[in-house]
Order: structure tokens, then C-alpha cells, then sequence
């Protein structure tokens, strides 16, 4: 009863957060300088015909019609068609005012279909890499607080927090990629091309899970259930993984979700240099090419994915700690 | 032995024992170069959605008909011999008089679809490319100005006293304009013309797959068939990526580099490098139709004050000094003794004679270039910005990104957004009326917006010559010394394009507008 009570809950405000979100995306794209129509009508297209089919389309009523109109058919699942992206999913630069073929136009949500799986196989490998570097370096700091492990963890994180994404991807391409021939790099054309992206990206979020970890167990390890553990003739090994790391895994798993959601929305600049085809590379197309539909498309699943993530995160939570109340 | 531990030591044994059987090539097969794999071409810039040739300027869309399409002759235009002509689907092209024009065809060539390559092909071509309302808009006039005939499946005779200029303007935009299919032409613009490319190039349209342009090799090239199974042409945005992509061998052949990409790949040995002077001039484009560069005076007197020997320092290698409206590779090019160049003196002349006085009146002036397409824009730009700030121009330079910037370009009634526009063309012909008319007739005047009958007369005058000498002459003493006078636009260098490939890809021959032939290529 109480999970039904809670999913009835957090999905009813995330709902209202994901309708906010779009208002807002909505409202901010359609007051920022550059005018869609011009780029899909193309440059040499008459005033007159750019008005027509900006009128056509609706992009001339007030925006609280256009927003009405665009939430009711989200309602339905439609989040429209892309203003400039035909089926095939290519980007596209200019072309003619008159050209009647470019109305067959990609759906948003085969768009965003194609391209979140590329990002979710990233995120998730991120996610395993970040992992794999923090959880060590995070319980090592945290069982020796104040002294050199936790001194060590505090000057690495403070090194990979400070490292540019652009900068450290371009550099271990150079490396991984280019000199060493370990990785491929750029694009896709298999599992292996997820690889350097998703390293990059965990070096980056990978001080925080650190930080949270060493803070997390040192807290932990300090109370009386684990001093009196010793007491009841539990080796290190046990008291560290069986009960020091349960208890300190509720912030850990909150920060995670977080992290996870940020990279879902988060992945822009790595997409971008890797030419990895995700939903950031999508996004950064979109945004260039003024492609409203598309942008909004990805805000509200991005947001709607925000919200579930945080959803399932505090479920879980509970599940491993049943005192906590969301 | 504890239970538990000969659990641990056995299951150890286990994961031990099948390492050596797990495949790495999970992770990494894919990875690096193999023979006999498609060519990576990286592009940077992204196509436009149709596929009808006629229905675009777009150059990476015009690199993939490269590859696909055929051309009645090709047109090297090395600066050594710019008026060069292969012949291709062509065999012969014979000059009967001044106004008719007899093209003999290769028997024998079939399209990708099948359809064998006839002289109905020719005629279904030249008069759709020609049409007022295609948007590549190839000249030298419209449909109803010449008459195309076919006396037999393999001749293809061009009529065009109608249109009153003389046929050899055919020869260049032979190798301009790609060979459709009649079939394919018969079903019109929204037909299967604007959905694939059917040619008879070496290299078959498969599909377009997200940014990726999939082709395979067709083995019935007339040529014989091509020795890599297919090209991938792929759209990449950033100089970097490209860069990276190519050093790793993920990328085969990549295009515009920056200067400094060249100082960076001349190090690798494993790369090599393609420097072409090409048939794109970057311009400084002025919008002629609204004030205050709807006057001349204060046109040339900008020209004056712009000192282009700073602009081809910045460019490095990738320009090459020229003093015309035209590449150095076109048919006609001269170096204009009556070029506008550097000179203050006579900027600030002709400022008071307009009416601007050391500047003074002039308003804001906006100057419209983009970043990440052509190279060095921005910091040329700003070379340009503080030349003109310099004579007492108020000018303003906005850099954009290139969508933004694309919006932003043609000629609208009562004159485009800003007063000056950054924009290079390049048209993959010898023929200089592809820019010329394109650019200064008021018929066209795609981004200047200049009405001027003056020029219309001048460019109707050459077009309309007998001979390509009497063309010539036209062009060099009577249009481009009227263009020097007038200024629609300022000629900054003419572009060279720098192409990276890998030092395994030989036969790959590049012409001056960037598009490839890749025919006899290998990856050895």
C-alpha cells in the first residue's frame, strides 16, 4: 500500500515538474532570436512565403495557443514531426524555399528512440567505469579518515574534477586512440566506440561518488554497531562489506540517480567531440538548426527520465533503509 | 581444506581457465583499418535532405554526386592547364557554329537502376537543370532559350539561337551538371529524383543512415569497377573530431583543414595531404540595395580600405592571392590591374564625395560571418572590422554559428539582415558565369541584391559572345573592370582546399571544388 501510495505521489509531481519544464523550454525557445521558418524554407525564400508557412504551421498564433496545442497532442504521445530532419535522421544545412519534398519530415519520438539507447549504453558504462575507480578509492579514504588514504582520494578527486571534458577526450584519443591503437574514438560502428566517451565522462563524475562514498563510510565506520562487530568476532573484511557498506549506501544511491540523470541530459560536449550519435550530439544538431520541436522533445524526455530515475532511486531506498519516508 | 575455500580456489581455476576463450574482439574488432573496406570520407558539412541535384548549391551533397553521378566531361582545372577537359559520358564535343553545339555519347553506360545512359538522358537533363525553378539554377539560360535534339540514341545536337548566346557555353557546364536519368526526370521534382541518387558513377547510392551517406561500388562502371567496396561520406561538425578520426585511421580522406591542422598532420607520417587551388573566392559581399552601400562610392572606398595582404597572412596556407571576381582556375581569370586594393587615400576621396566625410554620417554598419565551416573567418573578420573602423566605417562584426548565419545570408526585398556579408562560392566548372551571373545579374543577385544595368549589360554582352575568345576578351575588358568600378562585392583570396587522407589511400583524385573521384582508389 505504501508503494502505491508513493508511485501515486512522486509520479503526480513529476508530472506537474515535467509540464513545468516544458512551459518553460516552450516559452524560451520561441523568444530567442532566429526564426525556424527561414531556415527550413531557406535563405532564398520571399517574406511572403516564410510568413505563409510560418502562419501554416502555427508558429504565428500567441504562444499559450501554440503551447495548448503542442501539450495535447504530448498527451497523446505525439511530440511532432522535426522542422529540418527528414526520416533518414540526417542533419541538414540549407536547401530551397520551394522544395515540397522536404515536408517528409522525421517523427521527434523515432528521433529520440533511435539515438537514447546510444546515450543510456553510455551513461550505464560511465556509470560501471565511475564505479569501478570510486568504490576502492572512496572506502579506502573512508575506513582511514584524516590520514594519507583520505588525503590521496581528496587530491585525485580534486585532479579529475578539475580536468575539462573537452580537454582530457581529446587527449586520451590522442593517446588511447591515435598512438596506442587500443580504442576506437570517434562515431559509432560497435560496442568498443562507447568505451573512451564513457571513460571520460566517469573521470568526471567519479570525485563526487568518491567524495560521498569517503564521507559516507567514515561516518559509518565511527558508530558503536561496528566497534562492537569487532567484539562479536567479525573479521574487517565482513564489517567493512556486510555492514558498513549497507549503511552507507543510501546517500551513495541518491547521488547516483542524480549523476545518472545529469549524464542522460548532461552528455552535450563529449557527444559532440566523440561524434558519438546520441541524444547530446541530437540536442547540439537541434539547438544549431533551430529545431524546436526536436529541442522540446528532448527536454521533456530528458526531464520525464529525471523524474522516474529520482522515483526509482528513493523506492530503492527505502527498500534498503525501510525507516526512511519519501 | 575449509568448505568455503575450495569453493573459492576452484571457482578461481575456472575464471583462470576461461580467460584465454573470452573474445576480445568484443571490445575492439571493429576498431581499426582492414583492406578491402569501404573509404571513410569525413565531411564538414551536412547535406540537405533531397537528393535532386538540380535542387541545391549544398557541397558536400555536390561531393556525394561525385562519387554517384556521371558527368558528360570533367574538369581538372589544375592552374597549369585550367581549361582542361576529360571527357566521361561524353566522347566527343564539337563546336558545328557559333549558336549549335554536337555532343557525341559512350555507348555502352548504364545507370544504377539499369536503364542504359542515351542521349534522351541529355536532353531530359539539360532542359530540367535549366528550368527558372530549379535552385541550382544552371545557365547560361532558361528552357525556352535553347533546343535540344537527338538524332540518334548516342548524339545530342544544342541549339541556342533562340536565347541569342553562343552554344560553347554548353562545354563548361558539361562538366557542371550531372546525368540524370529521363525516367527519373519524368516523375518531376517530388518524384524519385528527390528520394536517392541514380547515376552512372562508379560508386551506387545505398541509403542514408542517421549522417552517414552509404554507398557500395557498382560493377558495372564503365570503367571498370571501382577496387574499395563503397564509400561512407559522414558529416562531422567539429574540425577536431575530423582531425582525430583521421590520425586514429578511423577516417579515411577529411576536408577543409585548418592551418594549423595542416602544421599538425605534416608531422604524422602516416598522413599526407591534398593542397588544391579552388574554384572558390571568399567574398565581402555588400548589400547593394539598401543604404549606404546602394552607393558605389561607398563601396570601392570600403574596398580601398581593406589591406588583403594582412587578410592572406592570416589565411596561411589556405588562401591563395587573387585580384578577381573569379578563381584563378576559371575560364577568363586575369589579375585585374584596376583591382580595388589597399589605399586610404582614395577610401577617404571617395567617403567625401558620397557624402561621408572621414566616415562621419555613415550608420551602424552591420558585418555578417559565420565560424566552423569556412576557416578563419572570425579572425580575419576582425582584421577586416578594425581596416574599415580605421577610415571611419562604424562597423559592427557579428559571428555566428553557420545555421544562424545561413539564415541570414541571400537578398531580401529592401535589402538582407546587416550590410555585409561573408560568403564563398564554388561551382565545380571552369564556366565563370556561375558566379558572375549568379552573383551581379539582377536576375540572380543571390546575396549583394545589386540591380545595375550596367552589369546586366556587360554580363549579357560576354554570355552572348560567338567564341570562347571573343568571351574571353568580354569578360576581361569590359565585365571585370565594370565590377572593379562598381564593387557589389570585394574578392578577399581565392579558398584552397586541404584535404588530409591517409597515407594508404592513393588514387583518390580531388578537383578544385572538393569533389572526388575515387574510382581508381585503394587502401593499400
Amino acid at each position: 500500500m505504501f508503494v502505491v501510495r508513493f508511485l501515486a505521489r512522486r509520479l503526480f509531481q513529476g508530472v506537474i515538474i515535467v509540464f513545468l519544464v516544458s512551459a518553460l523550454i516552450f516559452t524560451l525557445l520561441r523568444v530567442v532570436p532566429g526564426d525556424p521558418v527561414r531556415l527550413m524554407a531557406g535563405g532564398m525564400a520571399p517574406e511572403a512565403l516564410i510568413e505563409q508557412i510560418a502562419t501554416d504551421m502555427g508558429l504565428r498564433d500567441p504562444i499559450y495557443v501554440q503551447f495548448a496545442r503542442y501539450m495535447s497532442g504530448v498527451a497523446q504521445g505525439d511530440l511532432g514531426q522535426s522542422f529540418v530532419r527528414p526520416a533518414s535522421g540526417a542533419a541538414l544545412g540549407g536547401a530551397s524555399f520551394d522544395d515540397t519534398t522536404r515536408s517528409e519530415r522525421a517523427e521527434v519520438l523515432t528521433l529520440i528512440a533511435e539515438t537514447a539507447p546510444m546515450t543510456i549504453q553510455l551513461a550505464l558504462l560511465a556509470m560501471i567505469f565511475a564505479l569501478i575507480i570510486a568504490i576502492p578509492i572512496g572506502i579506502w579514504a573512508g575506513l582511514n579518515p584524516g590520514r594519507w588514504p583520505d588525503r590521496i582520494a581528496l587530491y585525485l578527486s580534486s585532479i579529475f574534477v578539475s580536468l575539462p571534458n573537452f580537454w582530457l577526450g581529446i587527449v586520451l584519443v590522442l593517446l588511447l586512440s591515435v598512438k596506442l591503437q587500443l580504442v576506437p574514438a570517434i562515431g559509432y560502428d560497435g560496442f568498443a566506440y562507447t568505451i573512451l566517451p564513457a571513460f571520460v565522462l566517469a573521470i568526471e563524475i567519479a570525485p563526487f561518488i568518491i567524495r560521498a562514498l569517503s564521507v559516507s563510510v567514515a561516518s559509518v565506520m565511527s558508530q558503536n554497531f561496528i566497534a562492537i562487530a569487532a567484539v562479536r568476532g567479525l573479521t574487517q573484511t565482513q564489517i567493512v562489506f556486510r555492514h558498513a557498506l549497507k549503511n552507507s549506501a543510501v546517500p551513495l544511491l541518491n547521488l547516483l540517480g542524480v549523476q545518472f540523470s545529469m549524464l542522460l541530459g548532461g552528455v552535450l560536449v563529449i557527444e559532440f567531440i566523440f561524434d558519438y550519435p546520441g541524444l547530446g550530439l541530437l540536442t547540439i544538431n537541434a539547438v544549431l538548426q533551430r529545431d524546436f520541436p526536436l529541442i522540446q522533445g528532448i527536454a521533456i524526455v530528458t526531464a520525464a527520465a529525471f523524474v522516474l530515475i529520482n522515483i526509482f532511486v528513493d523506492l530503492i531506498a527505502t527498500v534498503i533503509d525501510p525507516r526512511l519516508d519519501y | 581444506m575449509e568448505r568455503r575455500k575450495f569453493l573459492s580456489y576452484s571457482a578461481m581455476i575456472g575464471a583462470a581457465a576461461a580467460i584465454p576463450r573470452i573474445n576480445p574482439d568484443f571490445a575492439f574488432s571493429k576498431a581499426f583499418a582492414q583492406e578491402n573496406r569501404p573509404l571513410m570520407f569525413l565531411s564538414a558539412e551536412n547535406i540537405t535532405g533531397n537528393w535532386d541535384p538540380t535542387a541545391h548549391t549544398t557541397l558536400s551533397q555536390t561531393n556525394i554526386e561525385g562519387f554517384v553521378m556521371g558527368f558528360l566531361t570533367r574538369a581538372p582545372m589544375r592552374p597549369d592547364d585550367p581549361d582542361k577537359v576529360i571527357y566521361e559520358l561524353a566522347t566527343e564535343i564539337n563546336e558545328i557554329d557559333a549558336f549549335t553545339l554536337e555532343i557525341k555519347l559512350r555507348e555502352g553506360v548504364t545507370f544504377h537502376d539499369g536503364k542504359p545512359f542515351k542521349a534522351e538522358d541529355v536532353k531530359a537533363t539539360f532542359e530540367y537543370g535549366a528550368q527558372p525553378d530549379r535552385p541550382k539554377q544552371v545557365y547560361p539560360g532558361p528552357t525556352d532559350t535553347f533546343e535540344v535534339t537527338t538524332p540518334d540514341d548516342y548524339t545530342v545536337i544544342i541549339d541556342t539561337s533562340k536565347g541569342g548566346y553562343g552554344a560553347s557555353l554548353f562545354i563548361f557546364l558539361a562538366s557542371y551538371l550531372p546525368m540524370l536519368s529521363a525516367q527519373d526526370i519524368a516523375e518531376g521534382p517530388n518524384g524519385v529524383l528527390s528520394q536517392r541518387l541514380n547515376g552512372t558513377g562508379p560508386f551506387k547510392f545505398v541509403e542514408q543512415r542517421g549522417n552517414d551517406t552509404v554507398m557500395e561500388a557498382f560493377p558495372e562502371y564503365f570503367r571498370g569497377a571501382p577496387i574499395v567496396p563503397g564509400v561512407t561520406f559522414a558529416f562531422v561538425g567539429d574540425g577536431t573530431t575530423r582531425m582525430l578520426s583521421l590520425m586514429s585511421g578511423q577516417a579515411d580522406v577529411i576536408e577543409r583543414l585548418e592551418p594549423e591542422q595542416v602544421e599538425t598532420l605534416e608531422a604524422e607520417d602516416d598522413i599526407k595531404l591534398s593542397r588544391l587551388v579552388s574554384v572558390e573566392n571568399k567574398y565581402l559581399f555588400f548589400r547593394c540595395s539598401k543604404p549606404p552601400f546602394d552607393d558605389w562610392r561607398v563601396r570601392k572606398a570600403a574596398a580601398h580600405a581593406i589591406d588583403r595582404t594582412i587578410l592572406w597572412d592570416v589565411m596561411g596556407s589556405a588562401g591563395e592571392p587573387s585580384s578577381n571576381w573569379i578563381s584563378p582556375i576559371k575560364f577568363g581569370y586575369i589579375d585585374l590591374e584596376s583591382y580595388p586594393e589597399y589605399d586610404p587615400d582614395e577610401c577617404q576621396r571617395l567617403l567625401a564625395e558620397a557624402g561621408y566625410p572621414g566616415g562621419e554620417g555613415l550608420p551602424e554598419l552591420e558585418y555578417l560571418t559565420s565560424t566552423g565551416f569556412y576557416p578563419k573567418t572570425k579572425e580575419y573578420g576582425e582584421v577586416i572590422t578594425a581596416l574599415l573602423q580605421e577610415q571611419g566605417f562604424p562597423v559592427r562584426l557579428n559571428v555566428m554559428e553557420v545555421a544562424a548565419w545561413n539564415e541570414r545570408l541571400y537578398d531580401r526585398p529592401g535589402g538582407g539582415p546587416g550590410h555585409m556579408v561573408d560568403c564563398g562560392w564554388s561551382t565545380g566548372s571552369p564556366e565563370p558565369d556561375l558566379v558572375l551571373r549568379t552573383h551581379f545579374h539582377s536576375s540572380s543577385k543571390r546575396i549583394c541584391g545589386i540591380v545595375d544595368p550596367e552589369i546586366d549589360a556587360a554580363l549579357d554582352e560576354e554570355r552572348n559572345a560567338p567564341s570562347l575568345e571573343a568571351r574571353r576578351e568580354s569578360l576581361q575588358t569590359n565585365l571585370m573592370p565594370l565590377l572593379a568600378q562598381k564593387v557589389p562585392a570585394l574578392s578577399l583570396f581565392t579558398s584552397v582546399l586541404i584535404h588530409g587522407m591517409r597515407s594508404n589511400v592513393d588514387g583518390l583524385f580531388i578537383y578544385p571544388d572538393g569533389v572526388a573521384d575515387a574510382s581508381e582508389a585503394t587502401l593499400s
